[in-house]
């Protein structure tokens, strides 16, 4: 009898245990939200556009916008001449780059798009699918902001404004 | 008190079953896996991953951007020799445990796959006490209902676990795979006679509606059963579901010819180029003919250069095939597309061609009735009748070359 009672009651608790654990667990959504941040940036190498070679690991010291993109998808057209902006305040300085990378796209398309509506940081487009699967990027556009340390700062996923930028900028340097 | 006395044989029965039990599960363990080709782990591997942005659909049956770039990514992974435990770490550590149709046994997510073994194991020691307490003595109604309350649910909870964690597989659950009894009945339906086999097909989109074998099965049954409103349903969801799925390109671009959509079949044709299609497919194509045949349509519609485009792509994929003369029949039609243009400098350079086809295989009949013809054309008429004789002396004449041989003057008909 006692040994039904607690074998029973072993049973009720195992249940309870993994019902507490599936329901007070944070949903896959909340987690890819804050996916990476405070994590080591994972590798961005590839040739750009332009034909040069490009490495995130060799922008250590100074901080880096990385930005997913596609050119058919209405939300990257909206948010570039953002990006441009962002761009453009900053270059003078020097204290902050932007790198594009090309998501599901084809070069030429790519080629394109930057050639109609500006934009004159490094862009990769070709052989880009490893890059955004160690983002773990899912659907663009998504931008990551990658510390002087290498670390990643913040992510964004949608477009993004430049004073937004600018805010995850200053805030992220000021907890830096 | 004391319980009834066990025979030796009840004993030995117990022992046989445990022992079954045990062995049973040391075989599904140690068991040998068949060896499998690269293309079979990306799909594999496809097929136990959630498309992350997708509701219920895999990897391998979504074609969003991120399934197509995961996809890629695998295929590149297990190209370079990555191991399949690796590439599922990166996924998992990319996209979260929530994408895994088959979570590892370790850490958080491995309560999901102990848990129900724990608590059937109670409830099996449970109701094994209750039969030994009801064998020595009637317990009370109370016990009773515990033991009952104790084992509805632990079946609860195993039913519940086992819809959270996804698909089941043969070699890492206990209760079967869904998908090798699907595999089983797709094999029956290949042999049994066609009213059957779209019943077979109706009970394998039941259990798995995304199952692209069955759904371009079917289709193709539907199609030659004179159903061509289903036909082009299934067959065209099997394409968008799996755009790399051989057998369905195939079955679209034979409907699509059927139909007069020569360009679409021509799309189909020239997609399966770039899959890594099996032999069998291939061997399908060539025997019925289907890229000559839809060469043929595009050329009648003013289409040539896509018709020669669509011939060179299937010669590309047999570069290097052996037996080499594989390619004959093609390079055979691309010489007869180029010799009824009417241009006569494309005719002379279709001799390229139907020479090379007569190379590789002097006894092809239609590079031997096209080169016979051709040179007909172009005021060879003698070495025209060598290709006619060397025609006729051939066991198999297909007709309608016969009757194009006779329609040109170069063979007498039947009769004359």
């Amino acid at each position: 009898m006692n040994t039904v009672r607690a074998a029973a009651l072993g049973v009720a608790v195992m249940v309870a245990v993994m019902v507490a654990v599936l329901a007070t667990g944070r949903s896959g959504p909340d987690r890819m939200a804050a996916h990476l941040v405070g994590q080591p940036a994972p590798p961005v190498v590839g040739t750009t556009i332009d034909g040069d070679r490009w490495d995130l690991d060799d922008q250590r010291g100074r901080w880096v916008v990385v930005n997913f993109f596609s050119t058919t998808c209405v939300p990257c057209v909206r948010e570039h001449p953002e990006l441009v902006a962002f761009a453009d305040a900053h270059r003078a300085v020097d204290d902050v780059r932007v790198v594009s990378v090309a998501f599901d796209d084809r070069a030429s398309a790519v080629e394109a798009f930057f050639r109609e509506r500006g934009g004159d940081w490094p862009v990769l487009a070709a052989t880009t699918g490893r890059i955004a699967v160690d983002w773990g990027v899912v659907a663009v556009p998504e931008s990551y902001l990658v510390a002087p340390s290498g670390y990643v700062a913040a992510k964004v996923a949608g477009g993004v404004e430049r004073a937004d930028l600018e805010s995850l900028l200053s805030r992220a340097g000021a907890e830096g | 008190m004391s319980g009834p006395v066990r025979s030796p044989v009840i004993r030995l029965a117990w022992l046989a079953v445990a022992l079954a039990i045990a062995g049973a599960l040391a075989i599904a363990v140690a068991a040998d896996r068949p060896a499998l080709t690269n293309a079979d782990r990306v799909r594999q591997l496809a097929e136990d991953f959630a498309c992350p942005v997708c509701a219920g659909q895999s990897l391998a049956e979504s074609d969003v951007p991120v399934a197509r770039t995961i996809r890629a990514t695998i295929s590149i992974l297990v190209d370079d020799g990555v191991g399949d435990d690796e590439v599922r770490s990166l996924l998992v550590s990319r996209f979260g445990t929530d994408i895994d149709y088959n979570p590892s046994g370790s850490g958080l997510t491995g309560v999901v796959w102990v848990l129900p073994v724990v608590i059937g194991g109670v409830a099996v020691g449970l109701l094994a006490l209750a039969v030994r307490r009801w064998q020595g003595f009637r317990t009370a109604a109370r016990t009773r209902s515990v033991l009952v309350g104790t084992v509805g649910l632990a079946v609860l909870a195993g039913l519940a676990l086992a819809g959270a964690a996804g698909s089941r597989r043969g070699d890492d659950a206990l209760s079967g795979d869904i998908r090798a009894s699907t595999r089983s009945l797709l094999v029956e339906a290949l042999v049994v006679p066609p009213a059957e086999a779209m019943e077979i097909y109706d009970r394998v989109l039941e259990l798995q509606p995304s199952n692209v074998e069955a759904l371009a099965y079917r289709g193709w049954a539907a199609w030659r059963g004179g159903d061509p409103g289903s036909a082009r349903t299934d067959l065209d969801d099997a394409v968008t579901l799996d755009p790399s799925y051989p057998d369905a390109r195939v079955f679209r671009a034979s409907r699509r010819l059927a139909e007069g959509d020569a360009a679409g079949a021509s799309e189909d044709l020239t997609v399966l180029d770039g899959l890594d299609a099996p032999p069998i497919v291939g061997d399908l194509v060539v025997a019925s003919r289907l890229r000559e045949r839809v060469a043929d349509e595009l050329a009648r519609s003013g289409e040539v250069v896509t018709a020669l485009e669509l011939l060179d792509s299937g010669l590309i994929v047999l570069e290097g095939s052996d037996p080499r003369r594989a390619a004959a029949p093609l390079l055979a039609h691309r010489g007869w597309l180029l010799a009824t243009t009417g241009d006569r400098a494309l005719a002379e350079l279709s001799l390229l061609s139907l020479d090379e086809a007569i190379a590789l295989d002097p006894t092809d009949p239609y590079a031997l009735a096209y080169r016979a013809v051709t040179l007909h054309l172009l005021d060879r008429r003698e070495a025209g009748l060598r290709d006619a004789d060397a025609f006729t002396a051939l066991i198999d004449q297909p007709p309608e070359l016969l009757e194009l041989l006779v329609s040109r003057g170069i063979l007498a008909g039947t009769g004359d």
